[in-house]
């Protein structure tokens, strides 16, 4: 029943359950939605495709895999470094806030847990301004998640989490999230392939679209989410 | 009475021009291009302190249209561009209590590359109590370019920077896009050390993350300002946000932690996005230098 339990950790790890507060976020989405970018269930998987596809697959996604070898290996410098980097990447006040909040949330829950090296979750409880990939990173140590699944887990659970934002936030119906998930799969399938080869060098989230519709949702009128 | 500043972005170098190669001897040939400035405030002012190049890359005279304490200089680019290989480094050091305000005389262009990687990095530092103002045109990047630019922004505790970043893909008066090549830009601020902001794009010519409106949503100009210093009231967040209210262009003003204020900036051509940062400078110039900043003509030859 190996299997099976290595299987149920990783559910664990990408549910929407996860008490983390992903459902307060929308991760620009609601600003895109806001301001037309996103209107129409094919404007909507453009824009989650394109999120799993870019940033996420060269930045995100990358360094978790990064973060899990570090955290794996008791190397706190050097997830610290990384997770300072994850950090900077945010680049507007309500995307900062979102991975900070949800970061210290998760990181909490590592130590909670009680799973793991004791020494991981003395570092997690350690390490400053936690960001949610980090955190997501040193909770998949602790449940002794591989680093290829924990990047797949990762993905899945962004898209994931957009398709609810979208939801709510838009005039789509149930079936389209479904099938806007379905489609985000060959996009998982083609980040979690850069995230495992990809070079330092050659990583890169820069998303301006995004941190101009992520910067006037902070003073947006009326909003759902807190990205 | 505040001191000015004079500033004005040059316009008629960034016209364009016509589809002359660059001139021999100054693009395309592996030049490897360097400069090294240091500015230091004395006792009757702030001075550049220290210059030293290397090929086709220097400094014209410093100037102090400001009063003596700040020291204005522009650096002056391979004046017909970069290709082929071409590195280019400018190291500035601005020492402690010092502020210098730095432009170029032109776009600076990456031409067509012949398959040889060219590359551009600057690197600031400023010390405790400094202010950099790094306020360059744009960057034209031709079709067919294969180039990296690179500015890293390294702040002592109580040091300022307020710059921008103009990128123009493709020479648009031409109707040319961005359709072969690759272009990487990274963008970096430190404080004390510490990373405060990171940027990094990496574009294949044609590249869909162009297109996409998470990225740079079909624009062929896009902009980033930023201004790292002492924390600022969100009023002055605001202004940035009103200054701008009748622009065609897309933009967002943000501040991500106390010290540090961005804006972004997706246009149809530079001088929106110029004019958006200039409105922008006018308003951050006072609250982080403490300098009123009235653009005027200084290097508009």
């Amino acid at each position: 029943m190996a299997d099976a339990r290595a299987l149920a950790a990783l559910l664990q790890l990408a549910s929407p359950a996860l008490p983390v507060g992903a459902y307060s976020y929308s991760q620009g989405l609601e600003g895109a939605i806001h301001e037309g970018a996103v209107h129409d269930e094919a404007s909507a998987r453009e824009w989650i495709v394109d999120a799993v596809a870019g940033p996420l697959a060269h930045f995100d996604a990358p360094a978790i895999a990064r973060m899990h070898a570090a955290w794996r290996d008791g190397d706190l410098e050097t997830a610290a470094r990384w997770n300072e980097r994850v950090l900077a990447t945010r680049e507007t006040a309500e995307l900062r806030a979102e991975t900070l909040q949800m970061g210290a949330s998760l990181a909490k829950l590592v130590v909670a847990w009680g799973r793991g090296p004791d020494a991981l979750r003395r570092d997690v409880a350690a390490l400053a301004e936690p960001t949610f990939p980090c955190a997501f990173a040193a909770a998949a140590v602790a449940l002794d998640v591989a680093p290829e699944d924990a990047v797949v887990a990762f993905l899945w659970s962004a898209a994931e989490n957009l398709v609810a934002a979208a939801l709510k936030a838009g005039p789509f119906g149930q079936l389209a999230g479904q099938r806007i998930l379905l489609a985000a799969h060959g996009a998982i399938d083609h980040a979690a392939a850069i995230a495992s080869s990809i070079g330092d060098d050659d990583m890169w989230s820069s998303a301006p679209g995004l941190a101009i519709l992520s910067s006037r949702h902070e003073t947006q009128y009326s909003r759902l989410f807190r990205s | 009475m505040t001191p000015r500043a004079h500033l004005a972005i040059p316009r008629a170098a960034t016209r364009a021009r016509g589809d002359a190669p660059p001139p021999p001897g100054l693009a395309g040939h592996g030049w490897a291009a360097r400069l090294e400035l240091a500015f230091e405030r004395r006792m009757h002012g702030c001075v550049l302190a220290h210059v030293r190049h290397e090929g086709p890359l220097t400094v014209q005279r410093a100037l102090h249209p400001e009063g003596r304490d700040v020291c204005h200089v522009v650096v002056v680019h391979p004046p017909g561009g970069v290709a082929g290989g071409d590195t280019l480094d400018v190291d500035v050091d601005v020492r402690a209590g010092a502020h210098a305000v730095l432009t170029m005389p032109g776009a600076a262009k990456f031409h067509r590359s012949d398959g040889r990687t060219s590359r551009q990095a600057v690197r600031i530092r400023a010390g405790a109590g400094a202010i950099v103002e790094w306020l360059p045109p744009e960057t034209i990047v031709f079709d067919g370019a294969i180039a990296s630019a690179v500015l890293e922004i390294d702040l002592a505790d109580e040091a300022t920077a307020i710059g921008w970043d103009v990128l123009a893909l493709g020479r648009r008066a031409r109707g040319e896009a961005f359709r072969d090549g690759r272009w990487r830009q990274r963008l970096a601020i430190r404080r004390a050390g510490r990373l405060l902001a990171e940027d990094t794009l990496d574009l294949a010519g044609g590249d869909a993350w162009m297109r996409s409106r998470a990225g740079l949503a079909g624009a062929p100009v896009c902009a980033t300002l930023f201004a790292a210093g002492r924390a600022v009231d969100a009023a002055v967040v605001a202004g940035c946000r009103e200054a701008n209210r009748a622009t065609r262009a897309a933009i967002g003003v943000t501040m991500p932690l106390p010290g540090l204020v961005m804006a972004r900036c997706l246009a149809s051509g530079v001088e929106e996005a110029r004019d958006a940062f200039v409105a922008m400078w006018s308003r951050l110039r006072p609250a982080l230098a403490g300098l009123d900043a009235r653009p005027l003509r200084l290097w508009a030859t």
